[in-house]
Parts: C-alpha cells; sequence; structure tokens
C-alpha cells in the first residue's frame, strides 16, 4: 500500500471531475483525478452533446449562460477544438398548455438576458425546413444554444490537467474514504493506495450516492436508464436541436462537424436503476418519432444504439457544494444535463473550494435543500 | 441524402500520405500512433477520442490493427487490453425499415 497526497482528489473523470479538476490545477492546485474505468466510461460518453440555456429555472439559466462563453472560449483558454457550433435549440408545442409553459420560461430566461423568443409553425419551418408542421402551435427558439463533442471537451480539460502538473489515474476505483473528527483526511482505491488530500469531490455522475455513502454522506442521486441512436454522416439538413415534449416525442441533433444525427427520447415508464442494455422497443420506435418530426430522414441509416444513465436528484436540479463533512465536497445529479453544466460548475465548483465563495451563488443547489422547485424543461 | 462530410473531411486532413486504419472514419496509422504515444492506451479511449470504430463496420475493421499498434508502441499485451462494445444494429438499417417493426413487449 502506497501513500500519496494532495491538494485535492476528485471521484470521477466524467465531464464534472474533468472540468473541476482544470479549474483546480489552474489556480495552482495539485490534483489527483480517479477514475474507476476511463475517462467518460460514465453518462458523459453516453450523452447527445446538446448545450443549452433555455431553463424555467434563474440559477440554471446564469450558470448555463457561464457555461455557453466557457464552451465559445474553449479553444483560447483550454486549447483543444471541441466542435462548439451554436445551432440553436427549437422546442416544439403542440398544444396550448405546452405553450403556456415556454412562454412563462421564456420571461424568466429573457430577464436573464438570454436571446430567446416563441415563434409560429411557420416559423419553426423555416428554421428546420421539411419540419412537418401538423398540429404543431409554434416553438421555443434560441439561436445561441448550441453542441460540442462531450469526448473532446472531456479530454481537453484532462489533458490541461496533467500539463499543469496534476494528475489522473484511470481504472482506479475509490473504494472508501477517511474520516476523523468530522474532517476528510484521505481516499483509499482498490489498487490499495492511499491518498490524503484536505479536499475530496464527489464527482461519480450515477455512482454519487454510493460515493457519498463511503463518507457517510447521504446524495440522493438515483440513475434512470435513457437510450440514444446515431446515424450515419449526411449532408447538413438540420441546424438546431430540434425538442418533442410530447410523451412519444423525442429530440435529436446533427453533429455539425461529422454529419451524424444523433438522439434520444425519455422513456415513459422511467426505467430506474444502472441497467445499460439496449431495447427493441428504442431502435423501433425512435425511428417512427424521428421521422414523424422530420420525413426526410426516412432513406438515413442508423449505425448504432447505446444506453446511458440520466443521473437525477429529486427536483432535477445539480447538487453542488459543501457536505456536513468538512473539506468533503459534492457535484453531481446534474440529471440528464451534466454535459452542458460542465465548464460552469468546474469554474464555480473550483473557486468555492480555493476561496470559500463562488462568483455565482450555487447555495440553491446545495445538498441540504429540500428538494422542492422542480425543473419545467427537463 | 449524400454523404457530402466524408470526403470532405478527408481532403482537409493533413496525413494523406498514410496508411488508414480505420475506413469508415478515414483514421489513419499517423493519427493512432500520435494519440498513443499521446497516451491514450486502451481501444476505448482512442475510439472516443479519434472516432475510430465508429462508422459503418463497427469497428470490425479497425479494432484488431489498433490492438496490436497499442501493444507494439505501448507495450501493453492485447489479451490486458478492454475492447468497446458491439453494439446493434449489426449493419447500418434505414431509419424508415426500423420504423416499419412494431415492437411489442414480452407482456402485451
Ligand atoms: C442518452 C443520454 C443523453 C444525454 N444528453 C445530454 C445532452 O445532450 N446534454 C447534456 O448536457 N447532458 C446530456 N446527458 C447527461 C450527461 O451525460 C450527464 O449529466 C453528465 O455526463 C454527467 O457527468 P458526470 O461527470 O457527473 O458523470 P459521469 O460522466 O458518469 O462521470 C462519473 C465518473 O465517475 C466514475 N466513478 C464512479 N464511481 C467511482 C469510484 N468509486 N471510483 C472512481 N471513479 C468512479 C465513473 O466511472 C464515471 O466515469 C445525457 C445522458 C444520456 C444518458
Amino acid at each position: 500500500m502506497s501513500r500519496k497526497t494532495a491538494d485535492a482528489v476528485i471521484v470521477g473523470g466524467g465531464i464534472i471531475g474533468a472540468a473541476v479538476g482544470y479549474h483546480l490545477a489552474k489556480a495552482g492546485f495539485k490534483v489527483t483525478l480517479l477514475e474507476k474505468k476511463f475517462p467518460c466510461a460514465g453518462s458523459t460518453g453516453r450523452c447527445i452533446g446538446g448545450i443549452r440555456a433555455q431553463f424555467s429555472h434563474e440559477l440554471t439559466i446564469k450558470v448555463m449562460l457561464l457555461s455557453i462563453k466557457l464552451f465559445q472560449n474553449f479553444k483560447e483558454e483550454v486549447g483543444d477544438d471541441i466542435e462548439w457550433y451554436a445551432g440553436g435549440y427549437l422546442f416544439l408545442a403542440f398544444d396550448e398548455e405546452r405553450k403556456r409553459s415556454f412562454l412563462k420560461a421564456i420571461e424568466i430566461q429573457r430577464q436573464c438576458g438570454l436571446d430567446v423568443a416563441f415563434v409560429s409553425a411557420d416559423e419553426c419551418a423555416r428554421i428546420v425546413p421539411g419540419l412537418n408542421t401538423e398540429g404543431l402551435i409554434g416553438g421555443a427558439w434560441c439561436p445561441t444554444d448550441g453542441q460540442a463533442n462531450p469526448f473532446k471537451v472531456t479530454f481537453g480539460y484532462l489533458k490541461r490537467m496533467r500539463d499543469l502538473g496534476s494528475k489522473v489515474y484511470t481504472e482506479t476505483e475509490v473504494v472508501g474514504i477517511n474520516i476523523n473528527k468530522g474532517r476528510v483526511v484521505s481516499v483509499v482505491t482498490n489498487r490499495g493506495d492511499e491518498f490524503f488530500a484536505p479536499v475530496v469531490l464527489n464527482a461519480a455522475g450515477p455512482w454519487a450516492s454510493e460515493v457519498g455513502r463511503m463518507a457517510g454522506v447521504s446524495v440522493p442521486v438515483t440513475p434512470d436508464r435513457h437510450e440514444a441512436l446515431v446515424t450515419e454522416a449526411v449532408e447538413r439538413c438540420l441546424d438546431p436541436m430540434l425538442v418533442d415534449y410530447r410523451s412519444d416525442g423525442c429530440y435529436f441533433l446533427q453533429h455539425y462537424g461529422t454529419g451524424h444525427i444523433i438522439g434520444c427520447y425519455t422513456p415513459v415508464p422511467l426505467v430506474p436503476g444502472y441497467r445499460l442494455d439496449s431495447s427493441d422497443e428504442f431502435i423501433t420506435e425512435m425511428p417512427r418519432r424521428m421521422i414523424r418530426l422530420l420525413p426526410k430522414l426516412s432513406s438515413v441509416k442508423v449505425l448504432r444504439q447505446w444506453a446511458g444513465s440520466y443521473e437525477m436528484s429529486p427536483d432535477g436540479n445539480p447538487i453542488c457544494g459543501r457536505t456536513s463533512i468538512e473539506g468533503y465536497f459534492v457535484a453531481a445529479g446534474m440529471s440528464g444535463h451534466g454535459f452542458m453544466f460542465g465548464p460552469a460548475i468546474g469554474k464555480l465548483m473550483a473557486e468555492m473550494i480555493t476561496t470559500g465563495k463562488s462568483t455565482i451563488d450555487l447555495s440553491e443547489f446545495r445538498l441540504d435543500r429540500s428538494f422542492t422547485k422542480s425543473e419545467a424543461m427537463r | 441524402m449524400g454523404h457530402g462530410n466524408r470526403t470532405k473531411r478527408a481532403v482537409k486532413k493533413s496525413a494523406l500520405n498514410s496508411v488508414i486504419v480505420c475506413r469508415c472514419e478515414e483514421i489513419s496509422e499517423d493519427e493512432v500512433r500520435q494519440a498513443i504515444k499521446n497516451g491514450y492506451h486502451s481501444p476505448e479511449e482512442l475510439k472516443r477520442i479519434l472516432r475510430i470504430g465508429m462508422g459503418h463496420c463497427s469497428g470490425r475493421g479497425c479494432m484488431r490493427v489498433v490492438a496490436r499498434m497499442i501493444e507494439e508502441i505501448a507495450g501493453i499485451p492485447i489479451a490486458k487490453l478492454q475492447f468497446p462494445k458491439s453494439r446493434p444494429p449489426v449493419k447500418p438499417i434505414k431509419l424508415q425499415l426500423l420504423g416499419q417493426y412494431r415492437y411489442e413487449s414480452e407482456n402485451s
């Protein structure tokens, strides 16, 4: 058993661990990041790369406005081309109730400074040529939302982190966390190593409750299985992420760099648990839903289907901040939006850890809240 | 719908003189070699960083070559490597064709 030290230990090599790790390293911390498989092995490598500030909760919108700025500047700041593209997000409304809920969210979004509007069905068809407008009332449209490549963002952060003198251990699982007198002391890995650090961050995504339990902290994050598919690369035919919230709806976008079309839907009922098998239901249902919205896709071929976990918190908002254990922080439960939150959460959590305070107050996302304010644009 | 992007991509690449390892995504031997040298030592990571094995054949053509290159450059025996899962469908199928199939759940 070897004993090592660090200024901070991060558990989890997804977007959240990588982003916090990079920002801590930039602030001069010697960080050790421990990942039980390989970077992006969890939810981050299974997500479809959508990025938007269209939410209904003010703090989420503010966090996302910061995140989008960081995605835009990624190449200058961190060094890699992450295939950021502002193709926008178009949320479709097929009934009055949905329209009302979008209008309500748009009011809050505009107060936060977001360029967003409710547009007519004809306008939707202009934004997405070939869109089937049958039954469509209109849509919530924000042209500054976009997409990026989750692998490139995560690997980009990790690479810079290493360049700044921090360490990333793959195939290394955290199996225990030692606490003394209410303070975090060290973490123990399956390889028998012990890492001593005054700061430990739980960034274990869908496994955050397990990693919480190791420190005696209850983190209410539960996984739901979400499936996705990707088609072959085709010529540019779709600019924004298209979101259809009907119970038999779906959402998809065309990857800007490569031309692949990638998408998913939220199953009814939900599929709780860690299972990540692919279902026949999804691979037949999803194509029908995609073609219904965009008939011109019917001859495009599907390359692959897979599944991943949404890491749900009880109210669908992130869990970020301190815990009852001194030095033990959590940034998890991103509830299916962790990729887009990543850059901002990385910056803000690093500020909280290094200075005790973040430039955007995240206290509404703290662990010991009541979890009653639900997000309307999940 | 045509496959415009792929031709564009190949021309953009600098490594035109190198042997192609992944024909579907047009990833050259030089690119794989460079990525392994940059510390990406598993087929899973190389897939994610290069898109190798993510194309039409889902890695059937290239993964063995990739494994041999990792063994050669990074010195990790092939038997110790973790390979990406093969995902359905086995061959690319049109959305329309998949959508025609009505899935009946076991309990209905
Ligand atoms: C199908 C699908 C589509 C999605 N689409 C989008 C989208 O368009 N936009 C968006 O923003 N989000 C999307 N998401 C959600 C997004 O993927 C997640 O919110 C995000 O990846 C969470 O990142 P994370 O770093 O918290 O968790 P993860 O990426 O899961 O990282 C956690 C890591 O911790 C590691 N780990 C766990 N336990 C331990 C341990 N004991 N020791 C060491 N390591 C450990 C895991 O191996 C894992 O790599 C989607 C998700 C799915 C499944």
